[in-house]
């Protein structure tokens, strides 16, 4: 029975649910029925239970197809977990399709008791179809050998004499600066240096803390020694990785499995598929429109709060079509893999950095531009410091928008807001374009245009960074930002990363603070493509 | 009317038969092909009779066309309104004053209001439009705030260098190449490049202009679909 591709049984994963389908599979398996041998199946308490991260990370550890199979609506014995069930195969079937793997590869079924035969037709069916599209192609991440204690220590003390730590002077200015401390966290950037000369990383405080460091780069900012404290935080989560320590990833690992399955040669992603019309591209052109993460994030998160982060992409399309740029666009856009290097996977990182700076310099690109920090900061400096060789310049859409502004004849409609703005950690302190954004607000013409409190480089985050460690902290300081954001007397708060906009709408569902939270969000932008206007 | 009259009285006047020829086919030609009159007018101080002078000897020694100059002499220069006139021409220039011109370049209110009267329907009309509110206008207006861009590039000095810009952008009455080396060679020692740049400032502003109405024209507002 078992059809071959390539050689290779394909490995079909089925989630089970434990109460009325499993009974109709236990019947297939005592009448011996012929249940095809691609199938392992994972028994489960409820289907409904088996969130989009598992989902997605059974691909990215190496599933061709998963079936997910639980009770018919109506017959749940917890209510809502075939509602859940389907919602979350919807969701995910979303993202195959712009992953490239195709939504055929995951699929829903509802089983009684008695329907064992149904079950075996559903199952027979479904590895049909799976062994017709053969194998997904995602190669498992590799298992990471275990450290030697002599080999940790030579690396520490490599970290150590690389980022300068013994230069830190305990003075505490980190610590007085860092958002999480001032919110209450015990959390002390000092301590951790300390830690690592001492050789104490594996303690649980130090270990939690460096998996719930924003990497904001504000400690780096005031530290008068000068220690690069984000860097040196991503070159200890690789460590941490490399001793097989777990990390603190949030939302399952939903975003770190995707990133992961990226890094993967054979996937061909599918993006850009429902542009609208009046977008203007051209195949041929040298300069691509790099979009990022965000069609993903607005899958995914519409189940909770309502994104719009894509939109910031088709406002930046927009806005080169404005200025007479009609960009290239890659249908097999990748990750850039900012999230996978900071979570401490280099090794998947360096895989995907390769498959991205090989494609978009054989296709001969000469310019990127992007208008997401991350990939701005990613594909600007990481991928060089990582030693990678883009042939491509790199440009952050607020330098075009600028160069196109400074050449006049544009103006903008007055709206009637008062608006403040949040910056973006990359795009400010890290890749040090503070006052860019800040020229295109003042060409905007709001009702006013008013600070917070701690701005510019003194901006604080909005809560995390990479998908990893965020708690009741993180919360706490999105709730102290959105404060602040009040505080200006503003209705409406300017963002330029799309992870600014997701953690601070987050942020505001606090069920007993909404209506004191709640102020409208929205990218800069979309607020230029909006307001801009010829000048006869 | 003017024209048939003209050629009816030119046999009848004792003159040179080739110089009349010549005269007949000038003035049978519409201005703005073989002649652009222009006056440049604003404050004294302003860099008004340095622009004028830059455009004459662009077309001149640039361009290789014919070019005068007639600048406002005496106390305009000192403050008050004050008025280059120049003249650019394929052939020799008889009459070097200008009284109705093709381009009016204007950097103040009072040169405006000045020579306002004198444009016609087919005038071009190039103002800086933090200075200058053009009421009346009967042609075409194309508003640049020179001003206001030299200030945020360190020296109110070069608003007019900036107009120059805008000026060989929207009306090509100087080739681009021949406007950027008479400046070179025409600003005080030393402030070469920066007036360069000012210039090039000025001409994007200027191509930016056209484009906007270009757009406009097409229906375009914004960049959203509306």
């Amino acid at each position: 029975m078992a059809s071959k591709t390539n050689d290779k049984i394909l490995n079909i994963l089925l989630f089970l649910c434990n109460w009325g389908a499993h009974a109709a599979f236990l019947t297939l398996q005592d009448q011996r029925r012929p249940i095809p041998h691609e199938i392992r199946m994972v028994r489960v308490p409820c289907a409904g239970r088996i969130d989009r991260a598992m989902l997605l990370k059974a691909f990215a550890q190496g599933a061709d197809g998963v079936a997910l199979v639980g009770c018919e609506p109506g017959t749940c014995r917890y209510g809502s977990g075939s509602a859940n069930s389907l919602q979350n195969t919807d969701d995910v079937q979303r993202i195959l399709d712009i992953m490239g793997l195709g939504r055929k590869r995951l699929c829903f079924g509802a089983f009684l008791p008695e329907e064992s035969e149904e079950l075996l037709h559903f199952l027979q069916n479904f590895t049909d179809e799976i062994n017709a599209l053969g194998p997904a192609g995602i190669e498992a991440a590799p298992l990471i050998p275990a450290f030697e204690t002599d080999d940790l220590r030579r690396e520490l003390q490599q970290l150590v004499t690389h980022y300068d730590i013994h230069a830190c002077q305990d003075c505490g200015k980190c610590t007085s600066a860092c958002p999480l401390a001032l919110i209450g966290k015990p959390f002390s950037p000092r301590a951790i240096a300390s830690a690592v000369i001492t050789g104490g990383i594996h303690s649980p405080g130090v270990q939690e803390n460096v998996w719930s460091c924003l990497t904001c780069g504000l400690c780096y900012d005031r530290c008068p020694s000068a220690v690069n404290f984000p860097a040196f935080i991503k070159e200890l989560r690789h460590l941490y990785r490399r001793t097989a320590l777990p990390g603190q990833e949030v939302h399952g690992g939903f975003f770190h499995s995707l990133m992961r399955s990226m890094s993967s040669k054979a996937i061909t992603p599918k993006r850009w598929t429902s542009l609208p019309d009046e977008i203007r591209t051209d195949p041929e052109s040298p300069i691509l429109f790099f979009g990022g993460c965000a069609p993903y994030y607005d899958i995914f998160f519409s189940k909770h709060i309502r994104t719009q982060t894509n939109r910031i992409l088709i406002d930046s399309l927009r806005l080169l079509n404005f200025f007479d740029v009609a960009p290239r666009l890659l249908s097999d856009e990748r990750c850039c893999g900012h999230d996978l290097l900071w979570s401490g996977d280099r090794k998947n990182f360096l895989r995907l950095a390769r498959i991205n700076v090989e494609r978009l310099n054989g296709l001969g690109i000469e310019t990127v531009i992007t208008t997401c920090p991350e990939c701005y900061m990613t594909l600007h400096t990481t991928y060089a410091d990582e030693g990678l060789e883009p042939k491509f310049k790199v440009v952050h859409l607020y330098d075009f928008l600028e160069e196109q502004l400074e050449k006049g004849a544009v103006d903008f409609e007055p709206f009637d807001q008062v608006i403040t703005f949040q910056d973006s950690c990359r795009l400010g302190r890290l890749e040090g374009k503070v006052d860019l954004p800040r020229k295109l607000l003042k060409r905007l013409q709001p009702a006013r245009f008013v600070e917070m409190k701690e701005a510019a480089g003194a901006s604080i985050c909005c809560g995390n960074c990479a998908w990893t460690g965020c708690d009741g902290y993180s919360k706490a300081l999105q709730v102290k930002r959105l404060e602040q954001a009040h505080a200006t007397g503003s209705d409406l708060l300017v963002t330029s990363c799309p992870k600014c906009q997701l953690h601070l709408t987050c942020a505001m569902e606090d069920p007993f603070r909404r209506e004191q939270l709640e102020i409208e969000l929205m990218d800069l932008t979309s607020i230029i493509a909006q307001t801009i206007r010829w000048k006869g | 009317m003017t024209i048939a009259i003209l050629k009816y009285i030119v046999p009848a006047v004792t003159i040179d038969p080739p110089f009349a020829f010549e005269q007949t086919y000038i003035m049978s030609q519409p201005a703005q092909q073989s002649q652009i009159e222009i006056i440049v007018t604003g404050f004294g101080g302003q860099g008004i009779i340095l622009a004028g002078r830059i455009l004459g000897m662009a077309a001149s020694l640039g361009d290789k066309k014919e070019s005068t100059l007639v600048q406002a002499y005496g106390p305009e220069s000192r403050g008050g309104a004050c008025n280059a006139q120049v003249i650019i021409s394929g052939s020799a220039i008889h009459y070097p004053y200008v009284s109705t011109p093709d381009i009016l370049i204007a950097m103040s209110q009072a040169g405006y209001d000045k020579f306002v009267v004198s444009l016609t329907e087919d005038s071009v009309l190039l103002i800086d439009e933090d200075l200058v509110r053009p009421e009346r206008a009967p042609c075409d207006c194309f508003a640049i705030p020179a001003t206001r861009m030299a200030e945020n590039l360190g020296n109110k000095m070069m608003a007019n260098i900036i107009m120059l810009g805008f000026c060989t952008a929207i009306t090509g009455a100087v080739s681009n190449r021949a406007a950027e080396s008479t400046i070179a060679d025409s600003v005080p020692k030393g402030t070469a490049e920066r007036n360069i740049e000012a210039f090039a400032k000025g001409f994007d502003y200027g191509l930016s202009t056209l484009k906007g109405r270009k757009k406009l024209a097409a229906g375009q507002v914004g960049a959203l679909a509306l």
